[in-house]
């Protein structure tokens, strides 16, 4: 059932409505589990909107399954989605740095708010982020380590190809994510793709993964299948960033989800006006290449690549 | 005077961006003070402010090689680029510079113009930024301390301005560049005025008189100025933030600095179609109005303006 469940007048005869689509079977209890979908709280990340559609579409082809409540809210930032604005749109700020919200404050605050409102009671939210314009991600779920131990099992029921936990960041609890974990709403981050793209098997293997997870906590009935892809950034692990230490034009060598060679050329940067090679990015470990620049232009301090190092035999014990 | 480059940032097509610093009385002795410019790119007040800043320094101590006591630094921006094409935040990503504080030398480009800006500025025994409000309203000057500077709260009187806002902090202001010199033990203030885009020459000279009147009290500069306002603290809740019930266009009836009362209209809100009068803001308490929406077209549920209440007078000791 498609349902409003935030609506502000815009100047110019125009309402600004948030919406989601519910999924729950016919009889409710207070043990029916939760499960909040969402997506495009950056204007600029399409990715999620395949997610949306490919599992609103299972669900209509299954609704005898449903055991539990299923929310997929598709926009969070509607007119940013509809006009490749990154941030809310006439304020210019990141709708994600603005969680928990306020109903006092400006509207990108409101909006949070509503947003936080109504997914609160969910028992579990997955918000769904492609990055951004500027790099191209593997699929994977970001979790701070303060709730690691809670999240990750359930970040591997997703069966996705990484699981990136990182150290907790003051500037990151005003994201929607950290909201609802800190209101008891178990909350996974899932990054993958590009902006302003869809990658289709990206889409269509995260929706796999939501199925099975919603299988695993019984929101659905069907077969839990074994996951396989996951890898675990913890400990054992370090994530290397190389970024550009000239500005130029950025070509990358290597496609990214391939294994490379500590000191194996991942790309250079090129000046197209002396015809010159200004760097050439090598990489500083042996790992996975997740992240790759995927926007040619480049200032020093360019993000140009990100690799998860093999995990150090050393450490057992 | 002695005229600096702090540093540079490259660029693919564009000239070098580079920072200026201009230095005035003798490097390393005290008191000290760092008087940084605007970091958004449409904060024309702040430009002017800080440039008026050094004509007048360079002028006194052209006239008088013992003008200044200790060392005065001022950065008048640390953002050509946006400024030359009228963008806000930095024009490859639109990150805004003051989020990325104490910065990250081998991070993004902003985070490396953060950690250059904050190693050049981290040392001095007062430190102000210039800052018009990244929201859409105007306001009158008024000088911001964060909660964890209540403990020198009273040198901010020095300045001589009506207000003194303390702002409850927030998990985004741990990457501020003021809060980061409160960090390293400076006492740091922001001087927060005007409107974007447009130069407000009377509200801004106020700011340059309040800076010089503040170079006086705390011994940097051999000069005299008239008193200024012994200065009334604004607590987080002495502020009423007055929002539009409708939108539509927004045809202002009072300005910022106006004492208004209790039942007073202070704006008008029509239908952008048909004309229909659709919301009369009404003020509902005494006060002072310190901010106000600055654009003709407004949301539902904006806040329209904020007023400092009468109520609160009693704070000022
Ligand atoms: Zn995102």
């Amino acid at each position: 059932m498609i349902e409003e469940v935030f609506n502000v007048n815009l100047p110019v005869n125009e309402t600004l409505t948030l919406r989601r689509n519910r999924f729950s079977p016919e009889d409710i209890s207070t043990s029916t589990k939760r499960i909040s979908i969402v997506t495009g709280t950056h204007g600029d990340e399409i990715e999620g909107q395949y997610v949306c559609y490919l599992l609103a579409k299972w669900l209509n082809a299954n609704k005898h399954c449903i055991k539990g409540i299923v929310d997929i809210y598709p926009a969070m930032n509607p007119m940013g989605i509809d006009s490749i604005t990154r941030g809310f749109p006439f304020y210019d700020v990141d709708l994600n740095r603005n969680f928990p919200g306020n109903t006092s404050d400006f509207l990108p605050s409101q909006v949070a708010n509503a947003i936080v409102d109504t997914v609160r009671g969910s028992d579990f939210a997955i918000d769904i982020h492609a990055s951004n314009i500027f790099l191209r991600e593997l699929p994977q779920v970001r979790i701070s380590r303060s709730t690691a131990d809670e999240l990750i099992p359930l970040a591997e029921k997703l069966d996705i190809e990484f699981i990136w936990v990182h150290d907790a960041v003051t500037v990151l609890e005003s994201t929607f994510a950290h909201a609802m974990n800190s209101i008891g709403t178990k909350t996974l981050v899932v990054e993958m793709g590009v902006g302003m793209r869809i990658t289709k098997e990206y889409g269509q293997s995260l929706t796999k993964g939501i199925l099975n997870l919603l299988a695993h906590v019984g929101i659905i009935e069907r077969a839990v299948l074994p996951t396989t892809k996951t890898t675990v950034s913890n400990l054992h692990s370090e994530v290397f960033f190389v970024n550009a230490s000239k500005s130029g034009i950025f070509i990358p060598i290597l496609e990214h989800n391939v294994t490379v060679l500590k000191g194996e050329k991942l790309g250079e940067i090129i000046d197209p006006l002396s015809g010159r090679i200004l760097e050439t990015l090598i990489s500083p470990c042996n790992g996975l290449l997740f992240t790759i620049r995927e926007y040619p232009v480049v200032y020093e301090g360019s993000l140009l690549a990100r690799i998860l190092e093999d995990p150090k035999e050393d450490t057992a014990l | 005077m002695k005229e600096e480059v702090l540093f540079e940032i490259s660029s693919l097509s564009r000239n070098p961006l580079k920072v200026k610093g201009f230095r005035f009385g003798r490097e390393g002795t005290t008191p000290s003070c760092v008087i940084v410019g605007p970091m958004m790119g449409t904060a024309i007040d702040q430009l002017w402010i800080a440039s008026q800043l050094v004509r007048f320094l360079r002028q006194h101590e052209l006239a008088n090689a013992a003008f200044v006591k200790g060392e005065i630094l001022v950065i008048p921006t640390v953002n050509p680029y946006s400024f030359n094409m009228g963008k806000n935040f930095w024009p490859l990503d639109n990150t805004d510079i003051d989020v990325m504080f104490p910065g990250y030398d081998k991070g993004e480009t902003t985070q490396r113009i953060a950690a250059r800006l904050f190693e050049k500025t981290n040392n001095y025994d007062y430190a102000i930024l210039l800052e018009a409000r990244k929201d859409h309203v105007e306001c009158i000057p008024y000088v911001e301390v964060l909660e964890s500077g209540m403990n020198y709260i009273e040198d901010a009187r020095a300045f001589g301005l009506d207000f003194i806002h303390v702002k409850e902090e927030t998990p985004n202001d741990t990457v501020s560049l003021t809060y980061n010199w409160n960090v390293w033990n400076a006492k740091a203030f922001s001087l927060i005025s005007g409107k974007k885009g447009i130069l407000h020459k009377h509200e801004a000279n106020k700011v340059f008189d309040a800076i010089v009147r503040f170079l006086v009290k705390k011994e940097l500069i051999d000069f005299s100025t008239f008193e200024g306002s012994h200065g009334n603290l604004v607590m987080p809740n002495d502020i009423e933030a007055i929002k539009s019930s409708a939108a539509g266009l927004f045809d202002t009836l009072a300005n910022i600095g106006d004492s208004v009362v209790h039942g007073q209209p202070l704006a008008r809100i029509f239908n952008s179609l048909d004309g229909t009068l659709i919301q009369t803001i009404i003020s509902p308490c005494d006060g002072i109005i310190s901010c106000r929406y600055d654009y003709s077209l407004i949301f539902q549920n904006a806040i329209a303006y904020r007023i400092v209440k009468v109520e609160s007078a009693q704070n000022t000791l």
